[in-house]
C-alpha cells in the first residue's frame, strides 16, 4: 500500500509503507533506516518516538491535511532496547489503546528484522482543526 | 462494594493512572476534577483519556462518549455514581 499521503519528507520521513491494517487504527508499518538517519545517539530516541507517531498517523487514516491537523500531545512508558543501525529494516505494530472524543491514545512497538525488540511506548495524539497553512 | 470502599478505590486509581504527586485521601469527593478550581486536580482532556483507560481496567466500564465523559468524570462523587449505575 503506498503512503503518499503523509505530509513529512526526507529527511524527516521515518517510515516508507504500510504493511497490513489489522483493525480500527491498528496495523503494522514497515521503515528501513537509512544512512541520512545515522543521527548522534542522543538524537535518536526522539527519532523513534517519531517513527512511532508517523506510523500512528498512517494507520489512523495517512491524509496530509489530517497530519496537519493533529498533535503529539504525549509520549509514555517509551523504553529504547537499543538504537537503530542504518540499513535496519524495522516493523513498527499500532494498536489503538483508546479515544474519547479527539484525544486518541496508541500503543506501538518498533521491532528488527531479526525480531528483536528496538523500542515500544505510547503516544497521545490530539486531533485540532488547524489548517494546514497555518501549521509549521 | 460499599461506597467509602468505592471512593477510595477511585481515588487511588486517579493517582496511580495519572502518576500524581498527592496523596489519594487528599482528593475531595466533590472538587471538580477538571478546569480550574481551588480545590480541584486540573486535569486537561489527555487525563481524561487517561482516567477512561484506567477505568475500563479497573472496573470493565467503557466510556467512548466524550459527552459522557464530562459528566462521570466531573468529581470523586460523580465517576463513584457512574461506576456504581453502570455496574447495577
Amino acid at each position: 500500500m503506498a503512503i503518499e499521503p503523509l505530509p513529512h519528507t526526507y529527511p524527516f520521513r521515518f517510515v516508507d509503507r504500510t504493511v497490513e491494517v489489522t483493525g480500527p487504527a491498528s496495523g503494522r508499518v514497515r521503515a528501513v533506516v537509512t544512512a541520512g538517519q545515522r543521527l548522534p545517539a542522543y538524537a535518536l530516541p526522539g527519532t523513534l518516538c517519531e517513527m512511532l507517531a508517523q506510523a500512528v498517523l498512517l494507520i489512523e487514516g495517512g491524509d496530509a491535511d489530517l497530519g496537519r491537523s493533529g498533535f503529539l500531545t504525549g509520549i509514555s512508558d517509551f523504553q529504547i532496547e537499543r538504537l537503530p543501525d542504518p540499513g535496519d529494516i524495522l516493523t513498527i505494530d499500532v494498536r489503538l489503546a483508546g479515544r474519547l472524543g479527539s484525544t486518541v491514545k496508541f500503543e506501538g512497538e518498533i521491532r528488527d528484522d531479526a525480531g528483536q525488540k528496538v523500542a515500544a511506548g505510547a503516544l497521545t495524539v490530539k486531533k485540532g482543526t488547524a489548517s494546514p497553512e497555518s501549521a509549521p | 462494594m460499599e461506597q467509602a470502599e468505592l471512593k477510595a478505590r477511585v481515588k487511588e486509581l486517579i493517582v496511580r493512572q495519572l502518576k500524581l504527586e498527592v496523596a489519594p485521601d487528599s482528593i475531595k469527593d466533590s472538587a471538580p476534577l477538571f478546569g480550574e478550581s481551588a480545590d480541584g486536580l486540573g486535569l486537561d482532556s489527555i487525563d481524561a483519556l487517561e482516567l477512561v483507560l484506567g477505568v475500563e481496567k479497573e472496573f470493565g466500564i467503557k466510556v467512548q462518549d466524550e459527552e459522557v465523559g464530562v459528566t462521570a468524570f466531573a468529581s470523586v462523587d460523580a465517576l463513584c455514581n457512574f461506576i456504581q449505575s453502570k455496574a447495577a
